[in-house]
């Protein structure tokens, strides 16, 4: 398996119930997958645990055969090649977009930094604004911004949280549809939280319902079935 | 717990900010210490003829003061927040200048206004003939000690709760001018209510100060508890007791302190949303207008104008005296000793927020508070506890010297270090509260966005933390600069060789009784950090769009 | 593994910043122990401009640096106090006697043997010990209106609690350093019942809190606050040479007596040089103490500040003289310094503020 979290638990400094409580969960490659459910379900947990912003009291996080962590070992975040957009987008202010998306490379060569660049503003069609700051852009255009930055390094595993709450909902639509084709094109796998069900069905290929901190069920999307080309089907 | 855990604690910013709190520490021990040892014949008689006196003029202080400078700050934020007047925008900084008068220069200036030979009885007496009874001119008492402390501090609370209405309280007063309430109204119903927790962070800030203050009570006889540390200390000669009555000066500050954060709560002073939307100003008009702005200018006058202008004068009476080519170099060892000084808290405040940011714990929290802790303890005890473990330090520099047959050593305290490291202990505090409410405003998420994006901690914090919170640091520089450039009692105990600073040299000719010629010195500390003030200003106004 | 190196990195970043620090004050810190520079450093008490000349004109003389930390009497003999045997200074010169015999107490002076000294400074104004000298005399008198008080109605110190007193007697805080010499001396010349006595009687004719400075006494009694103040001559003959034309016209308007001629005499306190025991140059230090005893110093030493030099070939300022000629207290001045502990007890418990 591409993504593989094996009985995860993780608990709040003082807090006496666990957030999360073995929690497991296999992914193939380029597989979108949406985590549902009601504040307070541990679902943005999942993800900052996935990312390395916080460490389980136990479980195993392996991506793309890479051990991000188990009993003995931590990997920090930024050594494992995890995208994420975060709820608030969380672009830079001091930054325009394109030194934003730049933000990501410094692996790459001066050249391929360019060229990514260009790409990646090409992809989310923001390359007119590429001078623009962050607050001189609309809500729609930031969210392209996050995505575009989180994807230009070529992450792995790509991680939404709430994409969409803080678009209004005819911008919410449109976007959703752009997300999921976006995705599908770069063939990144994906996971996303979010607590509405349309948003699921409409970008995910499975979905994964959650409640006080474990599995509730999974069900296959729509998508899945119908509109699959690029991945095999692995149920 | 597995031991990976114990390695993420283990970092070298965890290592660097214990250092740094063992610094701030250090002091507090040697007071603690001394409070829980056994009593000697000195305590029993300061307990019975000194304590009930020292406790009653300070809380007396403490209370009018913090009621005072409670009144004016939280009236001028308010006027200058919601009203047009004429001046209004001169004013929203220029109300901020009084801090720059350091309350000791403000002491002695005014009572060289009031005095017998001062401006004031000489023009009435040598123009109209009036001799006036001198009780009305008397500032040397206990309430003219308030009148000093309110003049000059009120500004801590008036920029805390003018950032505060500015930026908070616009929907909720203007739903509240929808409603239909009068200003007066709004004012107590709505903006006191709200802005209690920022009035509260203003007048701990001037509590502090108040009961650490040295100069002015020194200077106007009046005995509180900080006199009483320094003659115990200096006069009965008993280092022990002068200890007690620091530790007990300290619970005082921590148990404000304490008050301040359960206050304070879980409301912290970060914005809501991000989208502030700040309050149009109200025009006023007729008698009202008039009213406000007459009250406003009072106050500025009174705070600023009047003292400098006599400043002013003083300066060019003695300026041929006075100002000579060693002048320059009081200059200069005034802003180079604060410029160092500065800097290292700064890095030290840095990167000790930075861990308690980054690795949330039990131990981090302890961390920050004991930071904040160092503003509490007593410049006293500070001289004391710095000067100790740099004769232990000599002592150790001479030893190994003599082991490796060097010769020649190197003597600390013959140097500017000491100093320096006692500015540290003492203002590491007020560096550290700006950049620790930077970070709070500024939040995580970018930190986090930074890491995922492939940069480690340290690599974020240069590329993304610092340049996020620039403007809190610029506070934070400017704060601790002019706090460094005010102080006295500790740069008068450790100062080294050939070392002067314009806050000695001015306090030196006013111990010498020559206030006019102490004019020069305290003149340029107000120019200085009045300019320092004004960028502050501007910083915070740009923070805010 | 980045991490470290950065948080080394970090630190190093301190570390220079610290050095930085030291180096940018190597111009202003003694070399010690060194044989290019000779060097002989000073606490002192004392911050006039005419000092800095006199250590001027000593380096140009015999080549030694002068380096001064300049801070009040008090301040300095506690940071001798917690220095003790490993302090940088080489000579202490405060103004009262008091702190000079505490400092000898503390053992933290040495005896200094030379002729010149014991030459230019009379015995009385010596330790007995030869541990410290004085270089000026300064004496707390009463000052009074010249239009309300006929000086004849003035005799002693003590007398300025009798009930023609009551309301009228102006002084300052008892934390002042001259206040606690002066009821020393009392306490040595009348006994420690009388000096309570009489400190209780003072607070009790006071025309008001005490506050302020000596200054501050001449102008209340000017200004009619109190008809008579205790206070030490030369802020009086600072104030007759003010800039100020006010506190000129203040300093006229009041005249000076010499308390106790008829009895035990007029305080006098004087302002004094020591050698530590710890002094690394001692033979600077000597050079500098004898340099300051020497009649050219002695005159700008002492004529500046208005007040009386020890040495005797020394004529003191001319408006000095103009006051005339006391009798002055004859005690032993380290008894300034036995008794200052019982001093600021006894003015505690008159409560004399």
């Amino acid at each position: 398996m591409f993504v593989q979290i094996n009985d995860l638990h993780f608990s709040y400094k003082g807090a006496h119930e666990e957030t999360i409580k073995g929690f497991s969960i296999s992914i193939t490659k380029g597989e979108i997958v949406s985590l549902l459910g009601d504040s307070g379900s541990g679902k943005s947990t999942i993800l900052r645990l996935i990312a390395g912003l916080e460490m389980p009291n136990q479980g195993v996080v392996v991506v793309n055969d890479c051990v991000c962590c188990d009993d003995c070992q931590f990997m920090p975040p930024e050594q494992r090649g995890v995208g994420m957009v975060f709820q608030d987008y969380a672009l830079f202010p001091h930054m325009t977009v394109e030194k934003n998306i730049r933000f990501g490379l410094h692996k790459l060569s001066r050249k391929e930094r360019n060229e990514r660049v260009e790409e990646m503003l090409a992809l989310v069609n923001l390359t007119e604004f590429r001078h623009r700051y962050p607050y001189e852009l609309s809500g729609g255009q930031q969210q392209r911004v996050a995505l575009a930055r989180a994807l230009a390094p070529k992450p792995s595993l790509l991680i939404l949280d709430e994409p969409f709450s803080n678009l209004d909902t005819s911008l919410q639509h449109r976007i959703r549809d752009d997300l999921r084709r976006l995705l599908k094109q770069t063939g990144t796998t994906t996971i996303f939280v979010t607590h509405d069900e349309e948003d699921a069905e409409a970008l995910a290929d499975r979905i994964v319902y959650l409640g006080e901190g474990k599995i509730k069920k999974q069900v296959m999307t729509e998508n899945n079935k119908t509109f699959n080309p690029q991945i095999p089907c692995f149920v | 717990m597995n031991w990976h855990v114990v390695k993420r604690q283990l970092n070298g910013w965890a290592v660097l900010s214990f250092l740094a709190i063992l610094f701030i520490v250090l002091p507090g021990v040697v007071v603690l210490v001394e409070l829980f040892a056994p009593v000697n014949e000195n305590w029993q008689h300061i307990q019975e003829y000194l304590l009930p006196r020292y406790v009653r003029n300070t809380l007396f202080i403490m209370i009018a003061t913090g009621a005072l400078t409670t009144i004016i700050g939280t009236s001028l934020a308010w006027f200058v927040t919601v009203y047009d007047f004429p001046l209004r925008r001169f004013f929203k900084w220029a109300l901020i200048l009084p801090l720059a008068i350091p309350p000791y220069i403000g002491a002695y200036t005014y009572h060289g206004i009031l005095n017998y030979t001062g401006v004031i009885q000489t023009t009435l007496r040598n123009e109209f003939g009036i001799t006036v009874d001198q009780a009305y001119f008397n500032i040397m008492s206990i309430q003219g000690t308030v009148f000093i402390f309110t003049l000059f501090l009120y500004p801590y609370i008036y920029t805390i709760t003018r950032a505060f209405l500015h930026n908070q309280s616009s929907s909720m007063i203007e739903n509240a001018r929808i409603l239909g309430r009068g200003s007066w109204d709004i004012f107590f119903t709505v903006v006191i209510p709200i802005s209690r927790v920022a009035v509260i962070g203003g007048v701990s800030l001037v509590l502090m100060e108040v009961l650490n203050d040295y100069g002015v009570v020194k200077y106007f006889g009046i005995q509180t508890f900080s006199t009483a540390i320094f003659s115990t200390w200096f006069g009965m000669k008993d280092t022990s007791s002068a200890l007690k009555l620091a530790g007990t000066l300290m619970i005082l500050v921590i148990a404000i302190l304490t008050m301040e954060r359960l206050v304070r709560g879980r409301k912290q002073f970060s914005y809501a949303s991000t989208k502030v939307k700040p309050l149009k100003p109200r025009p006023l008009h007729g008698w009202q207008r008039y009213v406000v702005f007459a009250y406003v200018a009072l106050v500025f006058a009174v705070a600023f104008i009047i003292p400098f202008t006599q400043l002013a004068a003083w300066t060019f009476l003695t300026f041929d005296t006075v100002f000579t080519a060693a002048f320059w170099q009081l200059v200069w060892n005034t802003v180079r000793v604060a410029l160092i000084a500065t800097i290292i808290i700064l890095l030290f405040a840095l990167i000790i927020a930075n861990y308690t940011r980054l690795f949330p714990s039990n131990m981090t929290r302890v961390i920050s508070k004991v930071t904040t802790l160092g503003y509490s303890i007593p410049g006293a005890a500070i001289a004391i506890a710095v000067i100790t473990l740099f004769l232990w330090l000599d002592a150790k520099v001479l030893d190994v010297a003599l082991a490796l047959d060097l010769g020649q050593t190197f003597v600390f305290r013959t140097t500017l270090i000491m100093l320096i490291f006692a500015y540290v202990i003492r203002f590491l505090a007020i560096g550290f509260n700006s950049i620790e409410s930077g970070f709070e405003k500024v939040g995580k998420s970018f930190t986090e966005a930074s890491r995922m994006l492939g940069w480690n901690t340290v690599q974020t914090f240069f590329r993304v933390d610092i340049p996020m919170i620039k403007g809190a640091i610029m506070s934070a520089f400017i704060l601790v600069f002019i706090d460094i450039m005010k102080e006295l009692p500790l740069t008068l105990f450790l100062q080294p060789f050939n070392f002067s600073t314009l806050a000695t040299q001015a306090f030196k000719y006013v111990s010498d009784e020559k206030i006019h010629e102490a004019a020069l010195a305290s003149i340029v500390i107000v120019l200085m950090s009045g300019l320092l003030i004004f960028v502050f200003h501007k910083v915070l106004d740009k923070e805010a769009d | 593994m980045n991490k470290k190196y950065a948080a080394l990195g970090l630190s190093a970043a301190m570390t220079t910043s610290l050095l930085a620090a030291c180096a940018s004050t190597e111009d202003a810190t003694p070399e010690n122990g060194s044989d290019s520079t000779e060097v002989v450093n000073v606490y002192s008490s004392r911050h006039y401009d005419v000092d800095q000349e006199l250590y001027k004109q000593f380096e140009e003389e015999t080549g030694i640096q002068v380096n001064v930390v300049e801070g009040k009497s008090d301040e300095l003999l506690e940071r001798l106090n917690t220095e003790g045997d490993n302090t940088e200074a080489d000579l202490f010169i405060t103004s009262d006697a008091g702190n000079l015999y505490q400092a000898k107490e503390a053992g933290h002076l040495q005896a200094v043997d030379s002729d010149v000294l014991a030459s230019n400074i009379p015995e009385k104004y010596r330790d007995v010990d030869n541990e410290w000298f004085g270089l000026t005399k300064r004496a707390r008198v009463i000052v009074y209106s010249k239009d309300r008080v006929n000086p004849e109605d003035l005799s002693t110190y003590e007398a300025l609690t009798e009930d023609q007193w009551n309301g009228k007697v102006l002084v300052r805080p008892s934390e002042n350093m001259y206040n606690i010499s002066l009821l020393a001396s009392f306490i040595e010349v009348n006994g420690a019942e009388e000096a309570k006595e009489w400190a209780k009687g003072l607070v009790n004719n006071m025309a008001r809190d005490p506050k302020g400075n000596d200054r501050d006494q001449a102008k209340a009694v000017v200004a009619g606050e109190g008809d008579v103040a205790i206070m030490n001559t030369y802020y009086l003959g600072l104030m007759l040479n003010s800039e100020d034309s006010e506190e000129k016209k203040v300093a006229e308007q009041l005249g000076v007596f010499f308390p106790n001629q008829e009895t035990t005499g007029t305080h006098v306190n004087i302002s004094g040089i020591a050698m530590t025991k710890a002094s690394k140059h001692t033979d600077n230090a000597k050079k500098l103490m004898e340099f300051m005893s020497n009649p050219s110093a002695q005159e700008k030493f002492a004529g500046v500040n208005y007040e009386y030099p020890v040495n005797e070939a020394v004529e003191p300022n001319e408006l000095l003289q103009s006051w005339g000629e006391f009798k002055e207290q004859d005690i032993n001045l380290s008894t300034l310094g036995e008794n200052q502990q019982e001093a600021i007890r006894i003015f505690n418990e008159a409560g004399w503020k």
